[in-house]
């Protein structure tokens, strides 16, 4: 060891306590690796902090000396993403593991970043909660691991991945500085870039966790297929028809052998191609009808039987045996390769033959276990690590295998994250230009360059430093004064062109979609109208995706989708003229979200327009990718100051065969309580809303002092027996006057459309339980999200606008002539 | 180590165990887990890392061995064996000259191995435990003038006394059962039989009253698991050989002590090289079960206290009763639901469960004497949970478990009487008369 090292540890046990640092060469053995053990890097020390402190002490000592670091946990990713390259430094939080509050009221869990996974679901069950991402290492996987990696799992399918499930994290920065990120910020999406950043971006010292309802009932299918093929077309049909199920698992016939041979062995049927695993969850009424419809399917598409889970035991049983399929191929073969890759539903059956092909062309045994629902495939491949040319073939079928799904239309990751491993297959699917502007977000995190360096992003040759913009000499002048618009564009390249334009003449610029929201910023110059930006692209209903333009209005776009059965679930502030790239700028939800989403949660990928001109593409396709860093949430509600959306991609759901809305009439303090009541009763509203008498009798609703709105939706017996329970919770809370509407689109529709542009909304979100603090009148226009928090006037108040340094540095590398104006945060930056 | 290489390469590096492994959740240290051990045990098969490594000594003598690792392993590794094949490549490699080694290697092999000096050696450990000397020393404070590690000993012999008063079950005869009786082998052990012969004897007594023929041969040894365990296989083989001859009758062996009934499930693998012995020593094998085991195969309405038709009585007087897993009577014998059932068929609703029954007290043989920082940490989460169940009595199936969640109570002030689930059975025989009119 040299003499910087033992200064480094010196100076390192100074700060946790020489114990608690490992610097032996035998003792870093072990952290050579993680879940992944062909990519082996020893790191120079292992240091376990106890608290956020000490952790930005660690970080400030390693940037003085330099030093890069990786944060670990378990150490169970499947990356190679938890090794220090470079001998840098393993801070590891084993030793962090508490779960430091949990808030029952409003369903939220703080936790240190080494709480397993699993245990904060163990924690919270007796309140009937549950954290819903659920990989199959929970047992052992950290939180701090899981929002590093945006971890997935089994139920991600109808919930989504951890990305949708973190409210806030407490984040050191390289050099010690602490930011605390939040879902209800007001500015940049930081948090949803963070979240599956690997550690390349800061390290969580503390994470506040959403908590879901446990649903209350539940069915588990077990169909068997002879053949995979079968097996996939079944999968692709049952999305099709409107089913959501919360899980729809695969596994093909070497996995169940595998299974079948370990402690997890559960009676699956070792003679089949195919099994498939199908979970429907929600409430009771109902259920049986959708797990009739769905083994109506199978047996449609070939299933040689299909059954429910005898019981719970049963049902634990075939989950756990599908959670160990992965380890359990240890004792078919010395090594495997687990492989990570998402394509379209649609595309599984094509893809799944040539998987089998290209093992077969390199002489290796292949196994198949993956969420057929999400086209997540994770490929297993045998073989033994001892034989260099095996070595050889597995990595050459890997690269091919991912080429496949690439040109299927889909990703080289969907929860495993890109790390080492996949670092060099990254340009498989973004351009050089993409992986720039990834660069720029992460030097802005990560200025010193020292946050688990080799990770994710080959070396290129420029270096993610902002770039001069070329002056181009010979144009027409766009504008002479303030304000002035230019033909709207047709074309992405000719957007481009007036931006590059506009930045040699040094005139700033916004984007105008539908102008519902647009209060443009008296700085701006040019405004560029997206009118013409105006194709749906793409509808595919088994892959419960859309591609269009940001020109589209949403109405239209739901319009198109309802051919299929399908909708874009968003409800946003909207007249009937919002653009689908206004509704993500702006990132505002409606009384929905509560049931569906905010739009950060329904983007998957977009294309836009950078202050230099450059044409970039963030996310994919597919609906699980975790593949580069997730700038569609950085680009979704930063109002046109980072970049100008021109395309989008949109995750879908299935329109719900019945709508139906409980209204009722009250004093405020007894529909907030009654309101609480319905939420902690087990029931599945998608939107709570309370609004004030005079905003009620705006959208034709006539009230004493406040109306309470809740709507339901899923099928028919389902939405009955809900309308049925929350009337008879709202009888006992004492509300007398109640109604239920069964054509309930108008109100949500007028509610939308409540005019803006003369009487501009303010947002603003507290905890649920402090909304009974909140001062609340009949008289002036409000509605509250009693569910979420969130609480909408209708007044002028000049939102806060202010830039934190952490999102001006943003904002400076990505546009650093200042050149979008769309929203004021310039002002304060 | 390198013959393992086969089997070391099972582990996939999954890292499921790491939470099930009571070491790892308290350092947080990779290498104190199951994942990084087999990391280890590698790294010397391949020739990556010295057999004289310090990590690997370190790391590999943290183990408590509780195999519970291999319950949540998918693949399915045989850590046990591994961790005794690496104990014993530590033995030759890195032989330990410290004063408490030299104390134990002796005593292996020159007591443990010899009936006679066995005898002597608990003999005289028994004398001064019933003589209150333990309780005198531990009660005036004495006891904590010697070492830490003598303190807590003598609290160990302390609590292998018996909670019952046993006198009036008298032992009944072979003439009491009638030629139909299925004959069973009872394995008695060495801690068995020296300090908790009236467990023995409590086996005994029900087996009989479900109806079958009990003897206990008289040739049997220790089963080694103290011998293997410190990495001492051919210690241990030679106790099995020996054990091998003296059951040879083909009829069931019956345990009541975890520890012991998975080493001999085990033989099978501990002289599966020795062709002359292989094939008797899976036969042997196959035929250890725990006596909860044994009587499961007796028919519902064959049970004493069900043909006597009385209530079962209440041998627990309304305190409250709980109960914890043996390590290796869960992943070594996998008796752990049989034992559980036998308890609550007599403790019924007195029953409170033990959150985290299923894991390490910290005794492992006798890691708490060799390891006592890490043991004693692995018992205080154990005492923790003991009192957040208020339970009275503590019954577990193992001698060296028995001892030392009596002593970290009796040490931590924690009111708790811990005894063998079979004496409980013994004790509610006794009181409804299935021994005749007993006392």
């Amino acid at each position: 060891m040299d003499q910087l090292t033992d200064k480094l540890i010196d100076n390192l046990g100074a700060i946790v306590g020489r114990e608690n640092v490992l610097s032996k060469a035998d003792e870093l053995l072990v952290y050579e690796c993680d879940g992944l053990p062909h990519h082996k890097h020893r790191p120079r020390a292992v240091v376990f902090p106890s608290s956020t402190e000490e952790t930005s002490a660690i970080m400030r000592e390693l940037a003085r000396a330099k030093v890069s670091f990786t944060p670990r946990g378990a150490g169970t990713g499947l990356s190679g993403g938890a090794l220090a390259l470079d001998s840098g430094v393993v801070i590891e939080f084993a030793r962090m593991r508490k779960i430091l509050r949990i808030d029952v009221e409003n369903r939220l869990a703080v936790v240190q970043p080494g709480v397993v996974n699993l245990h904060v679901s163990r924690a919270v069950l007796p309140y009937d909660l549950y954290y819903v991402p659920d990989p199959s290492s929970q047992p052992s996987c950290t939180i701090g691991g899981n929002i590093a990696e945006s971890a997935g799992g089994i139920h991600c399918l109808k919930y989504g991945t951890t990305t949708d499930h973190v409210l806030g994290c407490r984040v050191v920065l390289a050099g010690g500085e602490i930011v605390d990120l939040s879902a209800e910020y007001n500015g940049y999406d930081l948090l949803g870039t963070y979240v599956g950043s690997e550690g390349t971006f800061g390290i969580t010292t503390e994470a506040t966790l959403r908590l879901s309802q446990v649903p209350p009932a539940v069915r588990t299918l077990l169909a068997e297929f002879a053949e995979v093929d079968d097996a996939s077309h079944a999968v692709s049909a049952i999305i099709a028809a409107g089913v959501m199920p919360a899980a729809l698992e695969m596994m093909d016939r070497e996995i169940i052998r595998a299974v079948e041979a370990s402690v997890f062995a559960a009676g699956l049927p070792p003679d089949a191609g195919a099994a498939l695993l199908i979970e429907l969850d929600g409430i009771e009424a109902g259920l049986d009808d959708e797990a009739r419809k769905v083994t109506g399917i199978c047996m449609e598409y070939g299933a040689r039987n299909c059954r429910l889970a005898r019981d719970e035991t049963e049902r634990k049983k075939l989950w756990a045996a599908r959670k160990g399929a992965f380890g359990a191929i240890g004792r078919i073969s010395p090594d495997s390769m687990i492989q990570d890759a998402v394509v379209p539903r649609s595309r599984l059956p094509e893809v799944l033959h040539a998987a089998y092909d290209i093992a077969a062309r390199h002489q290796l045994r292949i196994a198949n276990v993956f969420h057929a629902g999400d086209g997540n495939l994770h490929p297993l491949i045998c073989f033994d690590s001892r034989s260099a040319d095996q070595v050889r073939r597995v990595k050459e079928a890997g690269r091919e295998l991912m080429e496949v799904c690439v040109a299927a239309g889909g990703t080289i990751t969907g929860e495993h994250g890109v790390g080492l491993d996949k670092r060099d297959l990254l340009p498989l699917v973004f351009s050089e230009a993409d992986m720039n502007a990834m660069l720029s977000v992460r030097a802005a995190f990560d200025p010193l360059g020292l946050c688990n360096p080799g990770k994710i992003i080959p070396m290129l040759r420029g270096c993610g430093e902002a770039r001069a913009i070329s002056a181009e000499t010979n144009a027409v002048p766009l504008a002479t004064k303030l304000q002035s618009a230019v033909p709207p564009p047709d074309s992405i390249e000719e957007l481009s062109e007036i931006v590059k334009r506009a930045a040699a003449q040094g005139l700033t610029i916004t984007p105008a979609g539908g102008r519902t929201l647009l209060n443009t910023n008296p700085a701006t110059n040019l405004i560029v109208e997206m009118s013409r930006f105006n194709k749906i692209i793409e509808h595919e209903p088994a892959d419960l995706i859309a591609v269009a333009q940001a020109g589209v209005p949403l109405t239209t776009f739901n319009q198109k989708l309802a051919e299929n059965g399908q909708w874009l679930p968003l409800d946003p502030p909207d007249n009937g003229h919002a653009t689908l790239g206004g509704i993500i700028a702006t990132g505002l939800g409606g009384p929905q979200q509560f049931g569906y989403g905010r739009p950060r949660g329904s983007v998957i990928g977009m294309t836009v327009v950078l202050a230099d001109g450059s044409i970039v593409k963030a996310g994919g396709r597919v609906v699980k990718n975790v593949a580069g860093y997730d700038l569609c949430k950085l680009f979704t509600g930063s109002y046109g100051t980072l970049g100008i959306i021109t395309e989008l991609i949109f995750k879908l759901r299935p329109r719900p065969a019945r709508e139906a809305t409980v209204v009722a009439n009250g004093s405020i303090p007894e529909l907030l309580a009654a309101a609480r009541g319905v939420l902690d009763a087990r029931l599945f509203p998608v939107g709570v809303e309370l609004l004030s008498s005079s905003l009620a009798s705006r959208i034709g609703i006539e009230v004493d002092s406040a109306a309470l709105l809740i709507r339901f939706a899923g099928n028919e017996k389902g939405v009955a027996y809900q309308v049925e329970q929350a009337l008879l919770h709202l009888k006992n809370a004492s509300i007398e006057e109640t109604g239920v509407a069964s054509d309930d689109s108008w109100i949500w529709q007028n509610l939308a459309a409540v005019p803006v542009r003369e009487a501009p909304s303010f947002a603003t979100h507290v905890l649920p339980t402090k909304l009974a603090d909140t001062s609340l009148d009949s008289h002036s226009l409000w509605q509250v999200g009693v569910a979420d928090g969130r609480v909408r006037t209708f007044k002028h108040v000049q939102p806060n606008t202010s830039l934190d340094p952490l999102s001006q540095r943003v904002k400076h590398n990505l546009d650093p002539l200042n050149l979008f104006r769309g929203h004021d945060y310039e002002h304060a930056a | 180590m390198a013959q393992q290489g086969e089997k070391l390469l099972a582990c996939i590096h999954c890292g499921l165990c790491l939470e099930a492994c009571p070491t790892y959740v308290i350092t947080g240290d990779e290498n104190d887990g199951p994942r990084g051990r087999l990391y280890l045990m590698r790294a010397v098969a391949e020739g990556r890392l010295e057999n004289t490594s310090d990590a690997f000594r370190t790391h590999i003598d943290r183990c408590l061995g509780c195999r519970a690792c291999e319950q949540v392993c998918p693949a399915g590794v045989e850590y046990g064996q591994l961790l005794e094949a690496s104990r014993e490549e530590l033995s030759r490699a890195q032989p330990k000259s410290d004063f408490t080694d030299k104390v134990l290697r002796f005593v292996l092999k020159h007591v443990w191995l010899s009936r006679t000096r066995l005898r002597l050696f608990f003999g005289s450990a028994r004398v001064f435990r019933d003589l209150g000397l333990p309780r005198f020393l531990l009660k005036t404070g004495l006891a904590r003038l010697f070492s830490q590690r003598a303190h807590f000993a003598l609290a160990l012999l302390e609590n292998s006394r018996t909670i019952f008063h046993t006198s009036g079950k008298s032992v009944p005869s072979a003439s009491q059962t009638d030629g139909q009786s299925p004959p069973v082998l009872l394995f008695a052990g060495c801690v068995g039989g020296g300090l908790f012969a009236r467990v023995n004897r409590a086996t005994e007594r029900v087996l009989f009253a479900n109806g079958f023929k009990v003897s206990a041969p008289e040739d049997q040894v220790c089963c080694g698991a103290l011998h293997a365990h410190a990495g001492d296989l051919d210690g241990a083989r030679e106790l099995a050989r020996k054990n091998i001859a003296a059951f040879k009758s083909g009829e069931p062996i019956v345990t009541n002590a975890g520890g012991c009934g998975a080493m001999l499930a085990s033989y099978g693998h501990l002289l599966a090289n020795d062709a002359s012995v292989a094939e008797a020593a899976a036969q042997f094998s196959s035929r250890v079960r725990d006596v909860s085991q044994q009587l499961q195969t007796v028919e519902a309405e064959a049970a004493p206290l069900n043909k006597k038709a009385r209530s079962v009585p209440d041998t627990t007087n309304g305190r409250c009763v709980t109960y914890d897993t043996s390590c290796h009577l869960l992943y070594g014998q996998h008796a752990g639901d049989a034992s559980q059932q036998m308890l609550s068929a007599v403790v019924g609703p007195n029953f409170v469960p033990l959150e985290g029954s299923e894991r390490c007290c910290g005794a492992a043989g006798i890691y708490n004497m060799l390891q006592p920082e890490m043991s004693g940490r692995v018992l205080q989460e154990k005492l923790d949970h003991v009192r957040e169940t208020k339970a009275q009595i503590l019954a577990t199936g193992n001698p060296g478990c028995q001892m030392q969640i009596g002593a970290g109570a009796q040490l931590a002030g924690i009111k708790l009487q811990v005894c063998h689930p079979i004496e409980l059975i013994d004790e509610a025989y006794a009181q409804a008369g299935v021994y005749g009119d007993g006392e």
